[in-house]
């Protein structure tokens, strides 16, 4: 009782720190960094709650750029308002994951890792056939209304928070014990009853409804949007935070994101040599600390799996 | 913890901030959103470099001098990749963090209109090379455009190619799938049907493809007696034109917004030869100065190929912008923004121009830039009419 | 009847680049379980050396056929370096690892993004032909310089498909790719076969490299588009199937050869994704995968 007592202190803490921190700061650049990172962490969360069942969800880029686009499209062309059509966007998110999921998720590890990335290339040239979405130069004058404007950075983070405790209780309850156990082994979880596709394709869509609003939130606070932006190295950045903040851990998602986007706005001044930082960060990072920044600085934080796991898994 | 995480997080956020130190206090940012990665890095490196010579030229000459003051121009060139996303956060980098209010020259249409977006919000002046015609009018009075668009080109250059080939009654078009190659072939197709010339087909094609067999067998199979290749980035239309050479089409073969002769020749060989162009720049021949050869001698050096008009754009708005300056006798954004339409200045094209666009644009935020008609003709290319508008 | 053979002919010419880049990618995941990004990079950095070095030998007073051998042994000598190189320091940690080696590859995709960009330029360069001339076969034209291409890929193509079945190192490889552990507990030294393998892969993209930058534009992005088309035939044969890898290329080449003459190219681009998902609907492994 007293650890489920803490996580509710570490949860009111951490988002309270984070909801208060995105509301004193009135410097707009540096709350402009700050959405960023928690958009960034919400791709990274989702992506790594995929993981737990032991699939790499590289579609995640082509779903958050169906959510900007359906948030996009639904507050520019049909007037529907901001708070609507963010969790419109979401929900459009989740059914069409789900649909990819019914028929992708009878494929597994590389073969899914790998549809998944030729079906963000497609969905990208898709957009760019579509004049009402504004074709290849993309999608303009997403606003959330006025008198939110000097609010959005306060609420981009509270939704982030929310969603993230949403799939906090997730991957905590019966429901997350079951993806660990089809990640372990799949044949055993089936074996005891457990229906693992339909897990599967539930797990996909849910982490895709967070994907859907965490795109519609990009678009908004843009209020522009292009093809471009959803391109693979999206679903690859997010790897990259998951990668770096350390995968074992809940937070390991929410620490990579604020670390590598901090790196990358600092990077972004260097011109095209943007790429060597990133890239080494992502490497030194890679080989110097395989469980990620969280796993090298110790046992800090829940840790919700057992290191054991990770090395047994992908012994495809 | 957590809370420690997200100070962390702040102070990290902070030091990013001071990271690139504060210049003298005469000096006047400009700032740059182009493609600094990818396939297009090479434009974007090319403006850099234009936008430094200007700065270092104005600056030996004197630099600026507005109120007593005297101004230099520093060029800030941030990495948009070309995307709506990037050209956001080097938006906000600009004009947030390092507090630009001046827009050098921006390239991509997607990211500029990110850029646009927030540039309006904050009153900041935007020059630009993308073409879309969304990007202009009289809702964006911050906004002039640095080059040629199509609006500009395309009726000189199609005229003068019909009147040249007056047989060649059919063409094939094929614009790459973006928004320079959208925005080109609608008003392309118009202008050609205009001239009495019939479009057989209008393809499009994805940016990056390498392969070019299965679209010059298409286009061949039409049998067109011309093949227009509108905003086909010049390697590419080198590429197609080889491969139609080998399927043994000849007739007249048209690159609309082609800029350089040099990515055209390396991939298509003798196939370029007579390939007409309407941005093309050419630094051979008599009526080249000296101070466009010294200038594209060193731009060899820095880029590897020679200066196009899209990365000439950058040199003509920091000029535009030091004329706009004194004769308004202000730094201020929206005052120099008054008067930039009624100013002259030198552009790197020779001779003095000013600003036009009212008729087409609703108001004057065009440069009256030179319409240069060039063609390849034995390897080396050439210019056969240019028309002052 | 005419075109049919030049779009035979096409398919049959694209399909065979395709081939060599696909049958290194599923080597690498047969041998070592991963999936290899920086694929595309080991072709560029060949392409790209090949481009620059030949021009200044046949300034140099070479003759063309020699200046080109001579830069394409340069260009799959500073391929195969860097594929060392990224063995050693990186992929060797990883092996059987898809996430963690993935990761991996993405790095070394951004960083070698910014290498090939400075030490090359963005500048697109043009490498002469080294073979003119062009073929008539039944009405179809083919240049003599792609046709070489051809004749070097299914050469490659049969002489690994040999020297896998036939060759101690190629059944050592098809051990490893088959069950790693057995191999290894009859003796097969798991950590040099990886590594050979490995090197092979990034041979074959070498060479591609090196066979294609006389016939098309060689910059430092020009890996992306043959990984993706690359990634899109192993996904169709079956990962870690050589037959598998051949017969995807063909296909990926046939409906790219087909869907760009009969429709736009860009719509193209869509029915090759679109039919990865069909093909996926019926063999979820691809057509010849293996579990």
């Amino acid at each position: 009782m007293d650890n489920k007592r803490k996580t509710v202190l570490h949860w009111g803490l951490g988002g309270g720190a984070a909801i208060l921190l995105s509301l004193v700061l009135t410097d707009p650049y540096l709350r402009s960094v700050l959405t960023l990172m928690a958009i960034s962490a919400l791709l990274a969360a989702s992506l790594r709650f995929v993981m737990l069942m032991g699939e790499l969800n590289f579609a995640l880029a082509a779903f958050a750029g169906l959510g900007a686009y359906a948030a996009g499209y639904m507050n520019t062309a049909l007037s529907v308002p901001f708070v609507l059509a963010l969790p419109l966007a979401g929900l459009f998110t989740a059914v069409a994951s789900a649909l990819f999921g019914a028929i992708t998720l009878r494929a597994k590890g590389p073969y899914f890792l790998l549809i998944g990335f030729t079906f963000t290339e497609a969905v990208r040239v898709v957009y760019s056939k579509i004049p009402a979405l504004g074709g290849t130069s993309g999608m303009i004058g997403i606003y959330p209304p006025l008198s939110l404007d000097d609010w959005m950075a306060g609420i981009v983070v509270a939704t982030s928070v929310i969603l993230l405790l949403g799939l906090f209780a997730a991957e905590r309850s019966d429901f997350g014990r079951i993806l660990l156990a089809i990640r372990e082994n799949e044949n055993v979880a089936r074996s005891v009853g457990v229906n693992t596709y339909l897990c599967k394709v539930i797990a996909m869509s849910c982490a895709c409804f967070v994907a859907g609003v965490a795109g519609g939130l990009h678009a908004f606070v843009n209020t522009v949007i292009s093809p471009g932006d959803f391109s693979y190295l999206l679903a690859a950045f997010a790897l990259a935070y998951v990668k770096v903040g350390g995968e074992n851990y809940f937070l390991g998602p929410i620490v990579g994101a604020v670390v590598l986007v901090a790196l990358s706005h600092y990077a972004i001044g260097l011109g095209g040599s943007e790429h060597f930082l990133y890239g080494g960060a992502i490497i030194v990072a890679v080989l110097l600390m395989p469980s990620g920044i969280l796993g090298a600085f110790g046992k800090v934080g829940p840790r919700s799996v057992e290191t054991k796991v990770r090395a047994a898994r992908h012994a495809v | 913890m957590k809370i420690q995480l997200k100070s962390t997080a702040a102070i990290v956020a902070l030091s990013s901030l001071v990271a690139p130190a504060a210049m003298a206090e005469e000096t006047i940012k400009l700032g740059l959103s182009v493609p600094l990665s990818g396939a297009a890095a090479v434009w974007g490196k090319g403006a850099e470099f234009m936008c430094e010579t200007a700065a270092d030229e104005i600056r030996e000459d004197g630099g600026i001098s507005v109120g007593g003051e005297t101004y230099n121009f520093a060029c800030l060139p941030y990495d948009n990749k070309y995307n709506a996303a990037e050209g956001t956060k080097v938006a906000q980098a600009l004009l947030n963090r390092e507090g630009v209010r001046y827009i050098g020259g921006s390239l991509g249409t997607a990211p500029v209109k990110a850029l646009q977006s927030l540039a309006e919000r904050q009153g900041v002046l935007v020059f630009t090379v993308a073409w879309g015609a969304s990007l202009k009018g009289t809702d964006h009075p911050m906004t002039f455009t640095q080059m040629n668009t199509p609006g500009e080109i395309l009726p000189v250059l199609l005229r003068y190619v019909a009147e040249r080939h007056p047989d060649a009654k059919s063409v094939a078009m094929l614009n790459p799938n973006d928004a320079t190659g959208q925005e080109t072939e609608a008003l392309a197709s118009k202008v050609w049907t205009k001239n009495n010339v019939d479009v057989l087909t209008s393809d499009f094609y994805e940016r990056g493809t390498t392969e070019f067999q299965p679209i010059a067998a298409r286009l061949a199979s039409m049998n067109p007696a011309m093949i227009d290749l509108g905003a086909t980035p010049p390697a590419d239309a080198g590429a197609i034109f080889k491969e139609l050479d080998v399927l043994g089409w000849d007739g007249v073969k048209i690159v609309e917004v082609g800029t350089g002769a040099d990515g055209l020749k390396a991939t298509g060989g003798a196939a370029a030869d007579g390939v007409y162009m309407g941005a093309g720049v050419t630094f051979d021949g008599d009526t080249v100065t000296d101070h466009q050869k010294a200038v594209n001698t060193r731009a060899k050096e820095r880029i590897g190929e020679s200066l196009n008009a899209v990365q000439i754009g950058f040199y003509d708005s920091l000029y535009a912008l030091k004329a706009a300056m004194e004769k308004a006798d202000s730094i201020e954004p929206e005052a120099v923004a008054d008067s930039l339409p009624r100013v002259t200045f030198r552009t790197f094209y020779g001779g003095e121009i000013g600003f036009y666009g009212t008729n087409i644009y609703g108001r004057d935020q065009q440069m009256r830039l030179p319409i240069i008609v060039t063609q390849v003709r034995d390897g080396q290319l050439e210019e056969v009419a240019r028309l002052i508008p | 009847m005419q075109h049919v053979i030049q779009l035979g002919a096409t398919a049959l010419q694209i399909g065979a680049v395709y081939i060599l880049f696909s049958l290194g990618l599923t080597l690498i995941f047969g041998v070592m379980r991963i999936v290899n990004f920086v694929h595309g990079h080991i072709f560029a950095i060949a392409a790209l050396v090949v481009a620059s070095l030949l021009p200044r030998l046949v300034e140099g007073g070479f003759a063309a056929p020699t200046a080109y051998v001579l830069a394409s042994l340069a260009g799959i000598g500073a391929a195969l370096g860097l594929g060392a190189l990224i063995y050693f320091f990186g992929f060797r940690h990883f092996q059987r690892d898809l996430v963690g080696s993935f990761i991996l590859s993405i790095g070394f995709v951004l960083m070698l993004d910014g290498v090939l960009l400075s030490l090359f330029g963005g500048s697109v360069r043009g490498v002469p032909e080294i073979f003119p001339g062009t073929l008539s076969v039944a009405g179809a034209q083919i240049t003599m310089q792609r046709l070489f291409l051809c004749a070097v890929a299914f050469l490659m193509a049969a002489i690994l498909y040999w020297a896998l079945a036939h060759t101690k190192l190629g059944k050592a490889l098809r051990a490893v790719a088959y069950d790693h552990e057995a191999a290894m507990m009859v003796g097969v030294p798991y950590g040099r076969i990886a590594f050979l393998g490995f090197l092979i892969a990034s041979f074959l993209a070498a060479l591609a490299g090196a066979l294609l930058a006389p016939v098309t534009i060689v910059s430092p992005v020009i890996g992306t588009d043959y990984l993706i088309k690359g990634f899109i035939a192993v996904i169709i044969g079956g990962l870690g199937s050589v037959p598998g890898a051949i017969l995807g290329s063909f296909f990926v080449a046939c409906i790219e050869t087909v869907g760009g003459y009969y429709l736009d190219s860009s719509y193209a681009s869509i029915a090759i994704f679109t039919l990865v998902i069909v093909v996926l609907l019926f063999w979820p492994k691809g057509v010849l995968g293996r579990g």
